[in-house]
């Protein structure tokens, strides 16, 4: 018999579920979709430094936008928004999903580790599998679109780490939600497309503390961008303008993560997985 | 007496309205068991409530003396073979097999220690650096094994192992369950086929719509089953030419191509895979890739049972 017969810790499990998954999850079916998802942000970008440069910088109310404006409201409007929610929806949701679909789930459930922790794993790969895609993505945009309309680079840089920051910090925090709507409901993708583009601009725009009850509300105050004023793009930003401090915006996401996570886990450990015949 | 690997008691399972498994009561021994069944008899749901897949709707089941449902631990004693044909398609053999043995807490190097002797053990060593989306049909179902052996369990549970196996093949792992036997280790194997389970082993377990019908030595079974002509698909290199050599055998009741495949109806069917071994070991019809026989030989004798 094997000798060293220790189950190894939550932790180290999750590691090498890790490591087992990531490779799966970057070659998925989804791979396709993710790049697509990545690369429109990086076509209309080339779109508007081609524009920029021939017709000279984006106008609003006659006035030139600056480049770093333009990309602030593409990281808010088309990242933050849109891919890292969807993001979070379609890995999020499938993490198990997945596995069932494929059948291998018995491989996974039939080993001395905690079902969490294969949960565990299969987030971290998929942290790591759209981190490492989301960044490059945002960073090619970057580069295209701040320059325009005599945009520096040097000088919105720090506001491009600030904004790697709040990606990751959404990634996460979206990743840990739709981790447990995948680990609760038979039919998570509805219910998680519902969240992120029903329930969240819904509660974001209505008064009280209903927004409290989204991600996107804390993420928001992560935003590093200056809003511009007086245009129809600092309008729109005014939509967003009630935000809670960064601080408690840090602590409350961390929060949504530790409980969404805990959550998914108890419905992993204690559900049943009922592979079709 | 030894203590039972596997206590079942009012056991039933049930998905919705669906009955997997009907109030059953039964110990599977120590040594070899196999468990036979047409297929939807309750089989898969079964390994699954003994795999802690599933837990049990009524009653109980104990595997090495513990509850399996949410014991994590136990499966340090357990290896398990599943039915179904999936695989992190993109991994190698070896790859794949010292992934899962990691799980079981290994560290790198005695992971692929380990995952190299399971892989030596059913053969598929000269193939463990190719990606298993290349392998055939058997290659699949011996790397299935390989991960259920390589982290040496006590008790094996093998839900039809060897299907869709090529002969040679089949009498390997047919081999190797019989040593793991002899090393007083136990092991659960499910088949729909009477003849693959009883060259394992004598005890067996009968089970159909979710009961259990009867366990033991069944030699009556044997006997009736003999009296149902027996169909045996079989996918080889030179397909017409092997089923040419079969019709002049007395047994062959009749022959059918299916694509590439022949499908046999045999008298005999002892006497059918002992001459397809040896033409396999012969390969003077090339290799023979498959063969697998679908269960209505089985539900014939079944349905009599139970009339």
């Amino acid at each position: 018999m094997m000798e060293g017969r220790t189950a190894p810790t939550v932790a180290a499990s999750a590691l090498r579920v890790f490591d087992l998954s990531l490779g799966q999850m970057l070659w998925s079916r989804r791979s396709v979709f993710l790049a697509i998802l990545l690369g429109a942000p990086v076509l209309m970008a080339v779109a508007i430094r081609v524009l920029g440069a021939r017709l000279g910088p984006i106008e609003v109310n006659g006035r030139a936008v600056n480049g770093a404006a333009v990309f602030g409201l593409m990281i808010w409007l088309l990242y933050i928004r849109f891919i890292v929610p969807v993001l979070g929806v379609f890995y999020g949701t499938s993490l198990i999903a997945d596995e069932i679909d494929d059948k291998t789930i018995t491989y996974l459930f039939t080993r001395p580790i905690r079902r969490s922790a294969v949960l565990l794993g299969k987030y971290l790969a998929y942290l790591a599998s759209t981190v490492l895609l989301v960044l490059p993505s945002v960073m090619l945009v970057f580069f295209l679109v701040v320059p325009t309309g005599e945009g520096s680079l040097g000088a919105a840089f720090p506001s491009l780490l600030a904004d790697f920051g709040m990606l990751t910090a959404g990634l996460i925090a979206y990743g840990a939600v739709f981790a447990f709507v995948g680990a609760r409901l038979k039919r998570p993708l509805v219910a998680g497309l519902v969240f992120a583009f029903g329930w969240e601009p819904a509660a974001l725009l209505l008064p009280g503390y209903l927004k409290r009850l989204t991600v996107a509300y804390y993420l928001q105050a992560l935003v590093a961008h200056e809003r511009p004023q007086d245009s129809p793009i600092g309008m729109l930003l005014q939509v967003f303008r009630e935000v809670p401090p960064v601080g408690t915006s840090l602590i409350s996401l961390a929060l949504i993560v530790g409980l969404a996570l805990w959550a998914a886990s108890r419905a992993v450990e204690g559900r049943e997985y009922v592979l079709e015949q | 007496m030894s203590a039972p690997v596997i206590a079942a008691e009012g056991l039933s399972k049930w998905y919705g309205q669906i009955i997997g498994l009907n109030d059953v009561t039964f110990e599977v021994p120590p040594g070899i068991t196999g468990l036979l069944g047409p297929n939807g008899a309750g089989k898969s749901t079964f390994m699954k409530l003994a795999t802690g897949q599933l837990q049990p709707s009524k009653g109980r089941i104990a595997v090495l003396g513990q509850t399996i449902w949410g014991n994590p631990s136990l499966y340090f004693r357990i290896g398990f073979c599943p039915e179904q044909d999936a695989f992190y398609e993109r991994m190698t053999g070896l790859e794949w097999v010292a992934a899962l043995v990691r799980l079981n807490g290994a560290d790198e190097t005695s992971a692929a220690g380990a995952a190299r002797r399971a892989l030596g053990l059913v053969d598929l060593l000269d193939a463990a650096d190719r990606r298993i989306g290349a392998y055939s049909k058997g290659m699949r179902q011996r790397v299935k094994m390989a991960q259920a052996i390589a982290h040496d369990p006590e008790l094996l549970i093998l839900d039809e192992p060897l299907a869709g196996m090529d002969p040679l093949a089949r009498r390997k792992t047919i081999r190797m369950i019989k040593e793991w036997g002899r090393e007083g280790r136990s092991v659960l194997v499910s088949s729909h086929v009477l003849h693959e389970i009883e060259s394992m082993t004598p005890n067996i377990l009968l089970i159909n719509q979710g009961r259990i019908l009867a366990e033991g030595n069944v030699h009556q079974i044997r006997d009736l089953i003999d009296e149902h002509p027996h169909k045996v698909y079989v996918k080889a290199d030179r397909t017409r030419a092997l089923a040419r050599e079969l019709l002049a055998q007395e047994d062959v009741l009749s022959l059918a191509f299916e694509g590439e495949a022949v499908v046999v109806q045999t008298s005999k069917p002892d006497a059918f895979y002992a001459r397809l071994t040896e033409l396999a070991a012969s390969g003077v019809h090339g290799a023979i890739h498959e063969v697998t026989s679908p269960d209505d030989n089985l539900q014939a004798v079944f349905e009599y049972l139970v009339k």
